[in-house]
């Protein structure tokens, strides 16, 4: 073999003779992108990525095409290079035309693969689904009922009928794997041997508590009420979320092994400073907002005057204050609303929310106003209270004077605050008043110590956190959820306290935080107005389903959950509505990879903003979309049998191709092949539907359970299901190369006709078993014949699809336990 | 195989006969085409025009059954033209004599009259196979193994490639393909009737010794029964009770009513499976196992590659891999097999097993490695047979050509074949249970030649019914002439069309497989 010896990049490298640059610093180890580029065959397109500088010679070379030859000193990275594969970048992104990710999953303030989990809905994968959804938010059940559904407002199908019920699916997979007790098998890193320790069980500290217990940190739970839950048990009650669901997720939660310590009150029963003695290497503040700003005005002492979260917590524990026949709500936020609609549940005939300005400004969601107008609850609007003073005598126990409020001047920022009607007085008879104006973490500052009274308290009586690291002002101690923020929907404080949950693994650790993910992405538009209708060609109107609810006359009368949930059949036709906008090629599409590392800015630089193409679908494995095609090639180069055909009608001025064809020829044996070269998602199997994002995927090197020619194949393995199965190009005996079994013929894996269970006859009928039962009795039957007949009596068939060492077993055992050579197995069929 | 798939790519000739690595082993066909398009000579022996056939450099479509006679005609023109291997055949075999004698009746006419093989073909295959110098590589599959002289086409393969010395170098090589990822390895573990693991038989003193050391057990040495003599067993009353681990001799057993009516009659059947198969329905006892994806272990492929299978997934349910239900239910039978993980067990097989003796996990870990290996440092075998043949000299083993057990006659005119189509796998338990395959291959097709079509009024498509002495299943038709006239070919993968209710389990007198490939049929139109 003649050597060449050259350098790249400084370093000295002795190579074989004959190879590309290319091909020589790959194989020591030298990474130059390229897109178009396949192994071992030199395509004729050129995505110009791979430029380098050869010293002596003039401007850039491809390293695809040029010789490495000796003596060479190359250089695969500087401004000139850079600068190059920016402009290419920036071309091809020009036309590339698709979302990366989803509208839906951008919109969610926990990012989660919303996408993801509804395609596994529609593949009947609902524990998997839950998986997906827990990788990122540890409340399924909880926000699956309670949340605001910010994603839904952005999806897609408002422009074709109306948006996918997101939020509805993530609580039937949820449910569903509660009824089918499903362990979810949550996986955990080993332990660390640090302590940390989470004061509030709120949603906030149980997501912190997950997050760090996967870690493998050590993790115990301060919560001062009886139970955990915080929010969750006394912000919404039963009738919202059922206690038995609230039970089930809090124990799924703690399954993972947390320490937990009830009825321990912050600043009576330990303090930071004894956390600090006990060793917890960081402490993370979860306490929420459990305190009302008190309503001041006069006359607002009294027995039957409450602040919210006191009267909540109350119903919440059983206790049944008496509110009497009439009660006013003070306050027009979400927590009113649970107040209001708790108050009709105790039998209160007439409640009355009052708030100074309009309906539509109330701070409460929309729809949470209108099951409480539904369920009976009356709105006094610009409103507002003066004083409280007893009425007795007049049929009630309190009277509630109150002022009419109009919208006054517009101030500096354009605001026009509600001012007082002077001279509009009115009053209303109630037996009760629950003001729900707001809710703080703190009133002045925390107690227990000197640390305590040391917290830093925001303006908003929260606790004033760092956005970015979770740290407040003393070292090791950390803040997340509504005790930061102020009261927020629970999907928000899951994401406040996962972030404070990877602060507080960095800083026990040492390390750096992991990276955030680049917020880089292609959009088929990022308002509505920009998206162009011609993407919806050929959907048709399918309203989504109808949450099946009990209606308001009749829940108004007790707790119990007024939303029923999804039927499995419901959940799937709500499934299959989804348009599955992001890209199912996101975790391996070069171009974007290329895009961010080159720091490409599409925003600027621009991207495709119309379907030129539509989507085919008419091969029986690939779906092909032609907007995404950057005229690599590789599908035509890649392709071993020559059935692929890539072509244009002609090219713009930047040499772009215009009039794309792709042709599958007669020959084509859906092998997949193309699919899994192509650098973007312009090809794609159609049973991949699962779009992975940062979510962790196993790849498993295995043999194809196939025929003999002992293919290599790779599993590619999220939570616990096979999604997609690849080659490995550099190994032998197939060498990347498939067949469409070997690629695509995988679903029966997972499929719902596996047999789960043993099975016996019994009464002529095949029953489910236990393995115990079904092993004696099977041996119990081959002893009997064996005794009364001779081993001879019974043969054995082995299989042939099995392993090496169950063959060897199989015949070990007829030939030892049975004592018998009658075993023999299909090699002859 | 002698030879490794890379190999593929080395050979100068390349003679496929009985086999359509297309739809059987894809992968293994790409690189025929490929090597066919690198300049290899192509020659194909089929009874059916295959897809191979379309791009070989010669194409040899003979009668259906008439192997050894083709075979042996190849011989018989080899030895005429003196175009043998002379020097391989003085130093590495024995018995020429006795080939020369059988073979001397197969003349180019006599063969031609047997095959359908004009004398010309017969010649210019013989030269392209025997081509002195060059290296030529035999691929057959089940279309030569599936007759009732399966054994005879092989030892004629066998006869043939030592003749021309083709066997021992890297390019060359008797390369049967075989049909499933762990036959090769089944095989190897004895899982078979006549011998202990590694092919050492039944009357090996030492062998057994070894083995009842070992195990602490006293071993039987009575011959045991093939699966396929395993029905008329239990009919007779001498088997009563079947373990049937992972397979559906309801759907893949020749004359399968046969075999049902067999089932019915034991008196206890355990099927181990990972569906519930049509086999499974009758069975007392079901035990649910796990799949490839779901267990650790080893495949051993067609080219002797020893390769891991990886755990990716839990099993479903309560289901359990394959290994732990024989270890618990021997325990319970009273004989402990303690293995905590199929590593141990495969450290017990390269104990016992000197093919496998230098393979370990660890060795595996990246790359599989091909059995022989005698030692941990040996590198695996990829060419079987260079320099001598393991047991010394090759033996010629002549056999004479006997026809098929059942050929069409005025009754059952036509010739059943069964075969595969690429996207479907054996009975499709697995394969249809993705929807992408049964849009490829939704259906089970007879392909018919026009000829005959044209003879009993069938256009595309017509739905037909094919009967032979045994049974009948109704399907379309699909008219092409790859099949040849007389011929109706049906893939076997569609429990919808059980084409094994009509093959006849007439059996190889010695590996005792069934004559899948040829059986007396009759066709007709069924009416709408």
């Amino acid at each position: 073999m003649t050597t060449v010896k050259l350098s790249i990049n400084g370093a000295e490298i002795v190579a074989e003779a004959g190879l590309t640059i290319l091909e020589v610093a790959s194989r020591s180890d030298i990474k130059i992108p390229t897109l178009c580029h396949v192994q071992g065959s030199p395509g004729e397109a050129h995505c110009q990525m791979c430029v380098v500088e050869i010293e002596g010679q003039e401007g850039l070379v491809r390293s695809c095409v040029g010789p490495a030859l000796d003596g060479m000193v190359i250089t695969t990275d500087s401004a000139a290079i850079s600068a190059h594969r920016l402009e290419r970048l920036a071309i091809l992104a020009e036309t590339h035309f698709g979302d990366c990710k989803a509208p839906c999953n951008l919109t969610c303030p926990g990012q989660i693969n919303v996408q993801g989990y509804i395609a596994h809905v529609a593949k009947g994968q609902y524990e998997e689904a839950l998986r997906l959804v827990m990788e990122r938010n540890p409340l399924p059940f909880s926000v699956g009922r309670v949340c605001p559904r910010f994603c839904e407002t952005r999806c897609r199908r408002i422009l074709v009928d109306e948006p996918v019920s997101i939020n509805h699916l993530k609580r039937f997979v949820a449910d569903w794997c509660m009824r089918h007790e499903i362990e979810l098998k949550i996986p955990k890193d080993a332990p660390t041997g640090k302590r940390i320790a989470v004061i509030g069980g709120g949603p906030a500290g149980l997501t912190a508590a997950y997050f760090l217990t996967r870690k493998g940190h050590d993790v115990t739970i301060f919560e001062s009420a009886p139970k955990l839950g915080g929010a969750l048990r006394y912000g919404f009650l039963e009738y919202r979320i059922p206690r038995e669901v609230l039970d089930y997720e809090i124990n799924t939660i703690l399954r993972l092994g947390i320490s937990v310590k009830l009825s321990q009150k912050w600043g009576n029963d330990f303090t930071l400073q004894s956390l600090k003695d006990q060793g917890y290497a960081a402490i993370l503040l979860a306490t929420g907002t459990g305190v009302d700003i008190p309503l001041e005005i006069p006359g607002v002492v009294n027995p039957h005057t409450y602040s919210a979260m006191k009267y909540l917590r109350q119903v919440a524990d059983g206790k049944n204050p008496d509110m009497g026949r009439r009660a006013a709500v003070i306050g027009g936020n979400n927590i009113a609303m649970e107040v209001a609609r708790t108050l009709i549940r105790q039998g209160v005939t007439e409640v009355t929310v009052i708030y100074p300005r309009s309906r539509t400004e109330m701070p409460a969601h929309q729809r949470n106003i209108r099951e409480a107008e539904k369920e009976g609850v009356q709105f006094l609007l610009m409103a507002s209270p003066v004083t409280i003073v007893d009425a007795r005598e007049q049929g009630s126990r309190l009277k509630l004077e109150l002022i009419r409020m109009k919208l006054g001047e517009p101030d500096a920022k354009g605001v026009r605050q509600p001012v007082p009607i002077s001279g509009s007085t009115n009053s209303l008879q109630v037996d009760s008043i629950v003001s729900s104006l707001g809710q703080i973490a703190v009133v002045d500052t925390f107690s227990g110590g000197e640390l305590e009274s040391s917290i830093a308290i925001s303006p908003n009586k929260t606790i004033d956190a760092n956005v970015r690291s979770s740290q407040i002002n003393i070292e090791g101690v950390f803040a997340g959820g509504d005790a930061v923020s102020g009261p927020r929907s629970v999907i928000q404080a899951v994401v406040s306290a996962r972030r404070a949950a990877d602060n507080i693994h960095a800083f026990v650790m040492g390390t750096p935080k992991e990276e955030v993910e680049s917020r880089f992405n292609f959009t088929r538009g990022k308002g509505f107005d920009d998206v162009d209708l011609k993407n919806f060609d050929g959907i048709n109107v399918k309203l989504r389903e109808k949450m099946p609810t009990r209606p308001p006359e009749i829940c108004r009368q007790d707790f119990d959950e007024v939303k029923l949930g999804f039927s499995e059949k419901m959940a799937q036709h709500e499934a299959e509505r989804c348009l599955s906008c992001g890209c199912t090629a996101f975790d391996r599409c070069d171009l974007k990879e290329l895009s961010i590392s080159h720091n490409l800015n599409i925003n600027k630089t621009g991207m495709g903003t119309t379907p030129v193409y539509a989507r085919d679908f008419s091969h029986a494995a690939i779906i092909v979309d032609k907007n995404k095609c950057i005229y690599c090639k590789r599908c035509e180069t890649v392709c071993e049998y020559d059935a692929l055909e890539l072509g244009a009608e002609s090219f713009d001025e930047k040499g772009r191709p215009v009039g794309l064809t792709l042709t599958f020829k007669e020959n084509c044996v859906s092998c997949g092949k193309c699919v899994d070269n192509c650098s973007t998602g312009a090809l794609n199997k159609k049973a991949q539907t699962i779009p992975i994002h940062t979510e962790p995927v196993k790849d498993v090197r295995t043999t194809c359970p196939y025929c003999g020619a002992g293919c290599q194949i790779i599993l590619r393995v999220q939570g616990d299901t096979v999604i997609e199965v690849t080659a490995d190009p550099e190994q032998a005996p197939n060498y990347g190369a498939l067949c469409v079994k070997g690629r695509f013929g995988h679903d029966f894996i997972q499929h719902k006709d596996r047999l789960t269970k043993p099975l016996i006859r019994k009464n002529g009928m095949l029953v489910e078993t236990s393995w115990d039962e079904a092993y004696d009795y099977t041996a119990k039957k081959l002893f009997d014949l064996k005794a009364m007949y001779g081993p001879d009596s019974i043969a054995g068939f082995s299989c042939a699809r099995a392993t090496v060492e169950e063959n060897f077993l199989m015949q070990k055992f007829m030939r030892t336990s049975i004592g018998t050579n009658n075993i023999d197995h299909c090699a002859r069929l | 195989m002698t030879n490794s798939i890379a190999n593929i790519k080395e050979s100068d000739v390349i003679m496929v006969i009985g086999s359509n690595p297309d739809t059987s082993h894809p992968t293994i066909g790409l690189r025929i085409h490929q090597a066919k398009k690198n300049g290899a000579t192509l020659l194909v022996i089929d009874p059916r025009r295959t897809g191979l056939a379309d791009i070989a450099d010669l194409f040899l479509c003979h009668n259906p059954g008439s192997d050894v006679a083709l075979l042996n005609g190849m011989v018989h023109v080899i030895l005429e033209e003196g175009i043998w291997d002379k020097k391989f055949v003085e130093e590495r075999t024995e018995n020429l004599e006795e080939l020369e004698i059988v073979t001397a009746k197969y003349t180019p006419e006599y063969v031609e009259n047997i095959t359908g093989i004009s004398e010309e073909q017969l010649r210019a295959a013989a030269r392209m196979y025997a081509s002195p110098g060059k290296k030529c590589a035999i691929y057959y599959g089940m279309g030569l193994a599936h007759h009732a002289t399966g054994t005879d086409n092989v030892k004629s393969i066998a006869n043939l490639a030592m003749l021309c010395g083709k066997l021992g170098v890297a390019g060359g090589g008797v390369n049967p393909l075989r049909g499933q990822n762990n036959v090769q390895g089944a095989c190897d573990m004895g899982a078979l009737y006549t011998t202990l693991p590694g092919y050492s038989g039944l009357d090996n003193n030492d062998v057994f010794e070894r083995y009842e050391k070992l195990w602490e057990v006293k071993l039987p040495r009575r011959k045991g029964k093939a699966a396929t003599e395993v029905w008329d067993a239990i009919l007779e009353g001498d088997i009563k009770g079947l373990y049937c681990f992972g397979e559906d001799p309801v759907l893949a057993d020749p004359n399968a009513l046969h075999a049902v009516a067999a089932l019915e009659k034991l008196d206890f059947l355990i099927v181990q499976d990972i569906f519930l198969t049509e086999t499974a329905k009758m069975a007392d006892v079901v035990f649910p196992a796990a799949c490839f994806a779901e267990k650790d272990g080893t495949f051993t492929c067609t080219e002797r590659r020893v390769q891991r299978v990886r755990k990716a997934v839990e099993p479903p349910g309560e289901a359990k891999a394959d290994w732990q239900i024989f270890c618990e239910l021997s325990h319970r039978m009273g004989y402990d097999m303690p293995y905590s993980k199929p590593e141990d067990i495969f450290k017990e097989i390269a104990l016992l097993i000197p093919q496998y003796a230098g393979i370990s996990y660890e060795r595996i870990e990246k790359v599989g490695l091909q059995w022989p290996v005698p030692d941990q440092q040996h590198p695996g075998t990829p060419v079987l047979h260079i320099g001598k043949f393991t047991k010394g000299r090759g033996l010629f083993i002549p056999e004479d050509y006997t026809p098929p057990k059942e050929m069409p006659d005025e009754d059952y005119p036509l010739i059943l074949t069964t075969i595969r189509e690429t996207p479907q796998y054996n009975f499709g338990s697995m394969t249809r249970k993705t929807p992408e395959i049964e849009t490829l291959c939704p259906e089970a097709l007879a392909e018919i030649n026009p000829v005959d079509a044209a003879r009993l009024g069938i256009t595309d498509l017509d739905t037909i019914e094919v009967s032979s002495r045994r049974g009948s299943v109704q399907l379309r038709a699909k008219i092409s002439d790859r099949s040849q006239v007389g011929t109706i070919a049906i893939p076997y993968h569609f429990a919808e069309v059980p084409v094994n209710n009509l093959t006849l389990n007439s059996l190889d007198r010695l590996s005792r497989s069934p004559q899948y490939k040829i059986c007396a049929i009759k066709a007709t139109k069924v009416e709408a």
